[in-house]
């Protein structure tokens, strides 16, 4: 009890002591970066990607484009020096929400850059709003981010999860499975939004689900029960979404339980992509999955992109590297008209920064504050002895399904 | 349908070579080990690893895991000998900690991104079960599992060790009493118990893949089992493994809407109507 007191006491006057310390470092770095005409200026970015935890992979994809976007370009978004701070994600907001907080507040960057998981996204929202900082996500694909939660201090340079699968929803509708398609995604709220999108779109366009199943997510390794069901239902297509471990389960078992040669495989290209495909193995062959990216793309952009990038880290990048590269890219192009550094300014400049014509997945340009992209149908070829999704048809642009 | 209550028993022959061991230690020892589905997960991590090799990588895994299983179950009871007389809180805290050492170095030497585990040459591809297509590996399994089942119960039923065993599970007191040293026992159990799991781990990859996080799947489905089953008792992880492979599975298919907690509705009915599982004794202290 004694003690209290004085616990109490350096507190406050921590508190006191602190709080002028960090405003002073606050408006020198404000001062450094922004204010100085002419001279040398600067711009410190936060990179939060996942370093660890079951996203870790796509986070090295995410560094790595946005490093080699920088390298490429000397360091610097036009006169801006940048310094980039790094951070982890980890899984769940629990791990990434006080890792943007962190950039924000003890390292005092300007611009936050990355974030896979939606739900860390969103709840970063007020802290942005606080610090008047803009966050420029890189994966993060629930549709409220950019649509109902919106908020100016929030941009995007990946997807919604509902415009990848709405593409393929339209596609199946327009080529022959009118009669029948069983949808599959996990139950968790990227998987309901996938399947809702898709649902949309497909019957939009004439076409009917005839059933519809929710894996538990993450707790389902064994999808024997729902090949079943699939084989059941009558279904001439399946439409998937998984990601990760169970990408790799459920196309390998969709192959053993003999569904592949009947039942046609269509997913949301996350199915396919990255380093699952190579676990994924034969089974994967010929299943086919809409995305807005694919490393086979036939663009010089995308050539010289993935032949960097193959020199630099011996692997092909994926969607993940692309979507963070051309963060650095739309960064660039904002910081030419930005007036300042702050959230209003850049976001602003955003507003203005037109086509991007020479991001590596083609011409796109912001809609709102998330990318109009062209949406491309791939499917799963072995091209000398390497899996790849190669390029079957461009299903033209498409924007955040409202 | 069929083919769903194949693939049942599937899921529960693998589940009763996991169990098997977790039960009679419980039973036994009263020591709860949370390190179970680590061990699982590192078999089907030397499995992926060694997948590549063909039957000679299978068989190779299997035998690298048979010992380090053994080896890893001796070192566990010597670990928690010195906490025989305190309570189940904390040797599971123990065995969790482990489990989470485990599962982290197995991160650390693997790598985090989630593995597949081809079946060994001959058996990765399907056959026709019933007019559907079915994995011939889980076939494979089943038999397997089967004649493994059969051993267990013959050597724990029929000859002198496993007598010692069950006496050992009714009555530690008075097996010591009898001049029988019961640390050996359960030693010998806890190795012979995590020699099991590590096999299920192998044996397991072709199904279940090996990844950050299985280790607690696994782990709960093996509890599920035990709890269903009676503790210390193999007929009880048999049954128990069965019944929660045709749960999981034909549970699924025939009432997709409960499917995530239909499993755990099984075991509060099998809690509510018979508190010490299938074939557990009932526990008089």
């Amino acid at each position: 009890m004694t003690e209290h007191p004085t616990i109490t006491r350096r507190r406050l006057l921590a508190l006191f002591g602190a709080v002028p310390v960090l405003a002073a470092c606050g408006s020198s770095v404000g001062g450094g970066s922004g204010g100085t005409s002419g001279g040398a200026k600067a711009i410190k970015v936060g990179l939060v990607v996942p370093q660890s935890g079951v996203y870790a992979a796509l986070g090295t994809d995410m560094q790595r484009g946005w490093d080699l976007w920088l390298e490429q370009n000397g360091g610097k978004f036009g006169d801006y020096t940048v310094t980039t701070v790094v951070a982890d994600e980890g899984e769940t907001p629990q791990t990434g929400v006080p890792a943007v907080q962190k950039v924000l507040q003890s390292d005092g960057v300007d611009v936050v850059v990355g974030i896979v998981n939606s739900a860390t996204a969103l709840g970063v929202a007020d802290t942005l709003k606080e610090s008047k900082k803009l966050l420029i996500v890189t994966n993060a694909g629930a549709g409220a981010l950019t649509g109902k939660a919106r908020t100016p201090y929030i941009w995007r340079t990946s997807f919604t999860n509902a415009q990848v699968s709405a593409a393929m929803g339209a596609h199946l509708a327009q080529s022959g499975f009118k009669d029948g398609v069983f949808a599959i995604a996990p139950d968790y709220a990227a998987g309901a939004e996938v399947i809702a999108g898709f649902t949309k779109a497909f019957e939009a366009g004439g076409g009917k689900v005839v059933g519809t199943a929710k894996p538990a997510f993450g707790k389902t390794s064994d999808y024997q029960p729902f090949l079943t069901q699939i084989q059941q239902s009558g279904a001439k297509a399946t439409f998937c979404f998984f990601s990760g471990s169970e990408a790799i389960t459920f196309v390998k078992q969709y192959q053993q339980f003999g569904l592949a040669g009947t039942i046609p495989l269509y997913g949301s290209g996350f199915l396919t992509e990255g380093s699952v495909l190579k676990q994924q193995a034969d089974a994967a062959l010929g299943v086919q999955t809409t995305l807005h990216y694919t490393d086979q793309l036939d663009n010089p952009a995308n050539k010289a992109f993935v032949a960097a990038y193959q020199a630099k880290y011996q692997a092909s990048p994926s969607t993940f590297s692309v979507q963070t590269a051309d963060a650095a890219n739309v960064l660039n192009r904002a910081l030419k008209t930005a007036t300042a550094l702050d959230g209003d300014a850049l976001a602003a400049a955003l507003g203005g920064v037109g086509a991007v014509d020479d991001s590596p997945r083609g011409s796109w340009t912001f809609d709102g504050q998330t990318p109009r992209q062209t949406m491309y149908l791939r499917k799963v070829e072995n091209v000398n002895g390497t899996l790849v999704n190669a390029v079957v048809q461009d299903l033209g642009q498409q924007s955040q399904p409202r | 349908m069929l083919v769903s209550i194949l693939n049942g028993f599937a899921i529960g022959f693998l589940l009763f070579i996991l169990a098997v061991g977790l039960s009679l230690v419980f039973g036994m020892m009263d020591v709860l080990n949370l390190a179970h589905g680590a061990l699982f997960l590192g078999g089907a991590y030397l499995g992926a690893q060694f997948a590549g090799d063909g039957w000679g990588g299978f068989l190779g895994a299997l035998g690298i895991a048979a010992v380090a299983g053994l080896a890893a179950g001796g070192v566990l009871s010597l670990m928690t000998e010195p906490l025989r007389r305190r309570s189940h809180l904390d040797q599971a805290l123990l065995t969790l900690g482990v489990a989470l050492v485990v599962a982290e170095l197995l991160i650390i030497v693997f790598g985090d991104d989630p593995l597949a585990v081809p079946a060994p040459p001959g058996l990765d591809g399907s056959v026709a079960v019933f007019g559907a297509t079915y994995p011939a590996y889980r076939l494979v399994l089943i038999g397997f599992g089967a004649v493994l089942a059969l051993v267990v119960h013959l050597v724990v039923d029929r000859t002198r060790v496993g007598a010692l065993v069950r006496a050992t599970v009714a009555d530690r007191e008075m097996v010591a009493a009898l001049g029988v040293d019961n640390r050996l026992v359960k030693a010998g159990v806890f190795a012979v118990g995590s020699l099991l799991a590590t096999t299920a781990g192998v044996l397991g990859g072709p199904v279940y893949g090996a990844r950050p996080g299985l280790d607690s799947t696994i782990l709960i489905l093996a509890l599920v089992v035990v709890v269903i089953g009676g503790l210390g008792s193999v007929r009880g992880a048999l049954v128990g493994a069965l019944i929660i492979g045709q749960v999981d599975t034909l549970g699924r298919v025939l009432l997709p809407d409960l499917a995530s907690f239909i499993l755990f509705a099984a075991l509060a009915v099998v809690l509510v109507v018979r508190p010490q599982g299938l074939f557990g004794t009932a526990v008089a202290r």
